[in-house]
């Protein structure tokens, strides 16, 4: 039943996850994050004044720039300059700082597969590293579905291409939201994690992709919990090396 | 992937294998043209206005084989650089698709085309009527098929009375090839690239007045009196089509 | 909520333009409170589709697509190219989207829309994997020659859904696309085999027949919804798309299987329950352009 994978890892394993904050000088939040072998280093800069041409000056704007390994910025650049865009205004409050803009570089440094999970923490690291108020953290997770429909969690970058089809979601760490506006309909339901992005590809059955967003909910609890904690730890020892 | 794309720049289009054969070429009182037009004839012309619903006004012009499209956006705020202006600005751009013509890619200078266009249609707008502020005249050129400057200007001047910017007329351009002794009105690409001489005129019909006229090659005096007239001729005739389409326009019911 | 009430009042008191351009988000509001759209459409139902297959005569293939005022106008031009060592036998489809100036007031020339090569990736992503065409139907000589069709889809007017548009505009081209008669000459190029000219050359085997269509696996078709507060709206007008932000774009093939659910972020959250309403949309609506596109087809076919 279960598939061999490089490692040894089980199908509902992931590969370890390490996120240190406030890597670099000259950035206002910086942190670099790494899944396995993949490993990206995220930027922050602002919030600085004024909002971008056919931005909405009432909100804060946010900016992304994505910094392929190697080569230049392209379509899928661009792409993931756009979902990782769209991803934060959900979970950035914009009204805050509104007619601003915030800068946010994101440098791949190594890609072994599930790239925009590891980019989407780190960038969230560096967020909460420049102190940009959140309305929560975004996690994110990979699935990959291979021809019997088993599904397989944080592929690399081998496992991606060898596998049908796979799904990206990120959803928000904590249910309870701290917007007055969205914890006030009483919905029973509001213990299911909804989703802020999914992205799939390759063809698969409508029931598989919900197989793997379940397969994802699962997951996201340990996942938040374990960024939590590789947050704190770090703010516990600059506030110890301050003291 | 990125591969495979990287391999895209080594493609050819295949051709027929056997040179082209030069129909307008061979001497001879009269010959015949490649759509069998006489030499005197334009092509039809189809002009419909409101082609696109998000620009303020728009027309699409198909005359053969040369499908254009021209939105116009505005008056609208200049750019921040500009300085103060008491008269209105124009700003125009012509681009092609990929496939507008024969062989992918192949598409002509367009910054040229773009400088021609103002300078055509500049002359035959009240650009005091909208002082501080531009009007935006952009050009696709959906397939080239000959005579392509000359159909662009015609349906922009639609476009721009589309959008109730105040003109003195409209404009409307006629071009005439010179092949040996012929004159032909309204050139296929065919022709054009067979052409001795080029004469465009781009003139207000009911005014009478002239806002553009280009010639080039070898041309001789009477030559050039006998295709200005040609070209002043299809431009009122080219004028009066234009403004049945506005007014068909005008009064069809608003949806 | 106070500020909604306070716009409340003031809508008895202005004009309808006025209060549409300065409370956009409520206006829309209360047309959802009567589960209507401001354009008279229920909030599920797509506007009216057409397309006319061969509108660009100098392509191999073409399709206009009309999805209500979303204009976009696809042609193929095929190309010969020596495949590539890994796959001799495969041909190749590169795929791009332009959004010239002409199609919105938002696009200045020079600088290109930021919308555009999203969309390209997402349209190439979505056909070459969604496994419609066999790249092995493009191979014309093993090891030699392939056709590369290069897909150029142009969007003439933008007002909402332009994914949808795009990726119908793209099906029908393909679908129009005919791979016309070639043969392989002494210099180990390939070109045309002219209908006159046909009888005289006949010491060379074409390689192809007789011009021949492209066969398509199941096709797939897309479905933008916008989610917002617990309204689902389907085939959004780009007012919509900039006041209500969060869409979902969903893409089924024929055979009902998922191509692509494409959640890009967004001020919303969408919830199991209306990812299968926006499923069951789409598959509605994959009926609708299905019947769509064989109408086209047998129209072309009678002409």
């Amino acid at each position: 039943m279960d598939i061999e994978r490089a490692g040894g890892r089980g199908a509902n394993q992931l590969r370890p996850i390490d996120c240190s904050r406030d890597v670099l000088s000259r950035a206002h939040g910086s942190a670099s994050c790494s899944h396995g072998e993949t490993r990206v280093l995220a930027a922050v800069f602002g919030p600085k004044a004024g909002t971008k041409k056919n931005e909405n000056p009432e909100k804060a704007c946010i900016e992304v720039i994505w910094k392929a390994k190697t080569g230049l910025i392209g379509k899928i650049e661009k792409e993931f300059e756009m979902i990782l865009k769209r991803t934060l205004q959900n979970i950035c409050l914009l009204t805050v700082h509104p007619n601003t803009t915030t800068s946010i570089v994101v440098q791949v440094v190594h890609d072994d597969g599930s790239l925009l999970p590891c980019a989407i923490h780190a960038t969230c690291a560096a967020l909460v590293d420049a102190g940009i108020p959140l309305k929560s953290l975004a996690v994110s997770l990979c699935c990959c579905l291979n021809e019997s429909g088993q599904i397989l969690l944080d592929p690399s970058k081998l496992e991606e291409q060898k596998m049908k089809a796979f799904v990206c979601l990120v959803f928000p760490s904590s249910v309870h939201s701290i917007t007055p506006e969205e914890s006030t309909p009483a919905t029973t339901k509001s213990t299911e994690q909804e989703i802020i992005t999914s992205l799939t590809h390759g063809i698969m059955a409508v029931d598989d992709y919900f197989h793997c967003v379940d397969q994802g909910r699962a997951a996201i609890t340990l996942l938040s919990n374990i960024l939590k904690k590789k947050m704190r730890s770090q703010s516990a020892d600059n506030s110890s090396k301050a003291a | 992937m990125a591969g495979k794309l990287g391999a895209a720049a080594a493609t050819y289009s295949p051709s027929t294998g056997q040179r082209r054969k030069r129909p307008t070429i061979q001497t001879g009182s009269e010959l015949a043209r490649p759509d069998g037009r006489g030499l005197h004839q334009c092509r039809p012309a189809f002009l419909k206005t409101g082609a696109v619903n998000s620009a303020s006004g728009s027309a699409y012009a198909e005359f053969g084989n040369t499908k254009v499209i021209v939105s116009v956006f505005g008056p609208r705020e200049s750019k921040k650089a500009m300085m103060y202006s008491n008269a209105g600005r124009l700003n125009c751009n012509v681009s092609y698709t990929t496939f507008a013509s024969p062989v992918r890619g192949q598409t002509p200078e367009t910054k040229d085309l773009s400088s021609m266009l103002h300078k055509a249609l500049e002359g035959a707008i009240i650009l005091k009527s909208f002082p501080k502020t531009t009007v935006d005249v952009f050009a696709l050129v959906l397939e080239s098929g000959g005579s392509d400057l000359p159909v662009i200007t015609s349906c922009a001047s639609l476009a721009l009375a589309d959008a109730g910017i105040m003109l003195y007329d409209i404009v409307a351009s006629v071009s005439v090839s010179c092949i040996g002794k012929n004159l032909l009105i309204d050139p296929v690409s065919e022709e054009e690239v067979h052409q001795d001489g080029a004469l465009m005129i781009t003139c207000m019909p009911s005014r009478n007045e002239v806002t553009q006229m280009t010639v080039t090659g070898e041309w001789s005096t009477t030559k050039i009196n006998e295709a200005m007239q040609l070209c002043l001729d299809a431009c009122s005739k080219l004028g009066k089509i234009m403004r049945s389409c506005l007014k068909e326009a005008a009064s069809a019911p608003q949806d | 909520m106070a500020a909604a009430s306070g716009t409340n009042d003031l809508s008895s008191e202005m004009e309808l333009d006025a209060f549409r351009r300065l409370f956009p988000l409520s206006f829309h509001e209360r047309h959802l409170l009567e589960s209507i759209r401001p354009d008279g459409r229920p909030l599920g139902r797509a506007r009216d589709t057409s397309l006319s297959l061969g509108a660009v005569a100098s392509a191999n293939g073409s399709a206009l697509a009309k999805i209500g005022c979303t204009t976009m106008l696809a042609a193929i031009k095929l190309e010969v190219m020596t495949p590539t060592v890994e796959a001799p036998d495969e041909g190749c489809i590169a795929i791009d989207f332009h959004m010239p100036p002409i199609c919105s007031p938002l696009i200045r020339p020079g600088r290109p829309a930021e919308v555009a090569p999203v969309i390209s990736k997402q349209l190439s992503d979505t056909i070459l994997s969604s496994g419609t065409i066999d790249l092995k139907e493009l191979c014309l000589v093993s090891g030699k020659a392939a056709w590369m069709a290069y897909l150029d889809i142009y969007c003439l007017d933008a007002d909402g859904a332009l994914f949808d548009a795009a990726l119908l505009s793209a099906v029908a081209a393909f679908s129009h696309l005919q791979i016309p008669v070639v043969s392989l000459n002494d210099d180990g190029r390939i070109v045309l085999v002219s209908e006159e000219n046909g009888g005289s050359m006949k010491e060379k085997e074409p390689v192809n027949k007789e011009k021949i269509k492209l066969k398509m696996n199941s096709q797939p078709f897309s479905l933008t919804c916008i989610l917002h507060k617990n309204y689902i709206l389907a085939d959004p007008i780009s007012e919509e798309e900039s006041i209500m932000e969060t869409y979902l774009t969903v893409v089924l093939d024929t055979n009902y299987q998922l191509v692509s659910l494409n959640k890009p972020g967004g001020p919303g959250l969408a919830s199991t329950s209306s990812i299968q309403d926006c499923i069951a949309l789409a598959q509605k609506r994959v009926k609708e352009l299905q019947q769509i596109l064989s109408e086209a087809i047998s129209d072309m076919e009678v002409d």
